[in-house]
């Protein structure tokens, strides 16, 4: 069967250049795993920088996609279900992370919640100073990562059969019932899918973070800053460092891509 | 409608043999056409112009050498320079991994001798020489002398122990911290209060000067581009370090000639008054 085009064969000079670009991001990414070898990615990896990198990352990144989560999915669910004034607004500013460079992201969360900055000055004054901090951190990666999330879990709700849940609530059950049994249920793949993204993409953010946290071993150091306070004293440790992003983030992209296919209630 | 889909298709694959040596080996052609012309107006770009000479210079360098760049320039019709200012240890790891460069200048000798090791940079002569000051934001500093950087809560920011000004940070404590002048353990009180290790001393400067920071240690050259947003604090001469600027061409250069006619600029009597001018030297 397939696609009709498919079946003629296709056109030509589209199967030899669609090969270009998977090679163009494979080698890159498999020369990273020949640069090394599992004994100095081991040694490499057990090394104070890296370990220290790599706790603390998975600290601030839960965090983040927990975070994300909790603000994300009532927003989600509202932009799903309710056609308001400002809807496409919102819709458009909580993308606007995914394409404004993340440095930019960095220097406006400075601007805004620096100790001389707009809200910052306020919070100073309360005794609380947020750069430099991992709060900076998880702020960072909150800005930049929540859209891939709030965008997956709309989805999910879009593709909820809405007389499911109108069925549900003149069976009797109230709006909340609805939402935690019927709603979330149905959405679950999306919204697992979306929350492994937006942990993915947390766990990439530089940018922002450079600019708003600073950089220091322990605090607000990550993977990703790591790598690049390596690549200026020991490659060896930048790349191992590298290569345990590589798979994490292949990891997420895999599951996120099994979840995404599936429509089953349990993964 | 399905049927008459199919009808049109069976049509189509009737004309298969036609189609793929007509309009599909024509579209190819046209492809192939299209990249080989782009192929070769690029090719013609990279001869029309010529080379810029490429110089690799620390961060702290930026403002002398843009002037100095700009008298060679002057003096050479025809050829462009074109500056990467950054940290000396991000440089030299550039360099290392096979970036085009023909001239080298680094804050410290450190990422110089690393190079020549390598056989990477020919010879490097000192042409400038720095020293440290510590800087605080102009409005309501929390850092009113050099003891104020050991008091709990205050947040310093310094370059990372790679950077130049990261190292020359750490000899100056420890010179303080020596001096018993400062109080015990001046030096660990300091770092405790270290919130983040930047990459250039540019880095460390624009932290200070939006009020981010309370303290940071940079070189006494980097004043002037945040001259009104920030105050500075002296250290002791004793007690500072001279910072030393090494310059060379680099093995690799396609222009070597021209580049060692920059260096000869930089460590030459009209070089030397351009960085005496953006307080050099002194």
């Amino acid at each position: 069967m397939g696609h009709p085009a498919a079946r003629r064969g296709g056109i030509r000079p589209f199967g030899i250049l669609s090969i270009l670009l998977p090679l163009y991001v494979a080698v890159p990414l498999i020369t990273l795993l020949l640069v090394t070898t599992p004994r100095s990615l081991v040694e490499q990896l057990a090394s104070d920088m890296a370990l220290r990198a790599l706790v603390l990352t998975l600290e601030t990144t839960v965090v983040a996609t927990v975070l994300c989560v909790v603000l994300g999915t009532p927003l989600a669910y509202v932009l799903s279900r309710h056609d308001f004034r400002g809807r496409d607004l919102v819709d458009t500013l909580i993308d606007l992370p995914i394409t404004i460079p993340p440095v930019v992201a960095g220097v406006a969360l400075l601007l805004a919640f620096g100790r001389r900055g707009l809200l910052g000055r306020y919070l100073d004054l309360a005794g609380v100073q947020i750069p430099f901090t991992t709060l900076a951190v998880v702020m960072a990666q909150v800005f930049i990562a929540s859209p891939f999330y709030v965008k997956a879990a709309r989805a999910g709700f879009d593709s909820v059969d809405a007389t499911l849940e109108k069925v549900a609530g003149t069976l009797g059950a109230s709006p909340w019932r609805v939402f935690w049994t019927v709603s979330v249920p149905l959405a679950r793949p999306a919204l697992i899918a979306g929350t492994v993204l937006a942990w993915a993409r947390s766990l990439s953010e530089f940018g922002a973070t450079m600019m708003f946290a600073g950089n220091l071993p322990g605090r607000t150091q990550t993977l990703t800053l790591a790598v690049m306070s390596a690549m200026e004293s020991n490659l060896e440790t930048a790349v191992a460092i590298s290569v345990l992003s590589l798979v994490l983030a292949l990891a997420a992209l895999l599951v996120a891509k099994r979840l995404a296919a599936t429509r089953s209630l349990w993964i | 409608m399905r049927a008459k889909r199919e009808g049109a298709l069976r049509r189509l694959s009737g004309l298969k043999g036609l189609g793929r040596l007509g309009r599909l080996g024509r579209l190819n052609g046209l492809l192939v056409q299209w990249m080989l012309g782009f192929v070769l107006a690029l090719s013609f770009l990279g001869t029309a112009w010529a080379e810029p000479l490429r110089v690799f210079a620390a961060a702290s360098l930026a403002e002398a050498f843009t002037e100095i760049g700009k008298t060679f320039e002057a003096a050479h019709p025809g050829v462009s320079v074109e500056f990467n200012f950054a940290g000396s240890q991000l440089l030299r790891t550039q360099i290392e991994q096979g970036a085009q460069a023909d001239i080298f200048a680094a804050a410290d000798r450190v990422h110089v001798d690393a190079l020549r090791e390598k056989g990477l940079l020919g010879e490097a002569p000192v042409f400038a020489r720095n020293a440290l000051v510590v800087v605080t934001p102009a409005e309501d500093a929390r850092v009113r002398d050099l003891t104020d950087l050991a008091r709990p809560g205050i947040k310093i920011v310094v370059a990372g122990p790679t950077v130049p000004v990261g190292r020359y940070t750490s000899q100056v404590l420890q010179k303080m911290t020596a001096s018993g002048l400062y109080g015990d353990d001046f030096q660990t009180r300091v770092q405790a209060n270290v919130v983040s290790q930047e990459t250039n001393v540019r880095a460390v400067l624009a932290k200070v000067a939006l009020g981010e920071a309370d303290a940071g240690f940079v070189y006494r050259t980097d004043l002037a581009t945040a001259a009104t947003k920030i105050r500075v604090l002296t250290i002791p001469e004793r007690l500072n370090v001279v910072a030393e600027y090494p310059i060379g061409v680099l093995t690799r250069s396609s222009a070597a000639k021209l580049a060692a006619e920059f260096v000869r600029l930089v460590t030459g009597r009209k070089g030397q008054a351009i960085l005496v001018k953006h307080g050099f030297n002194h």
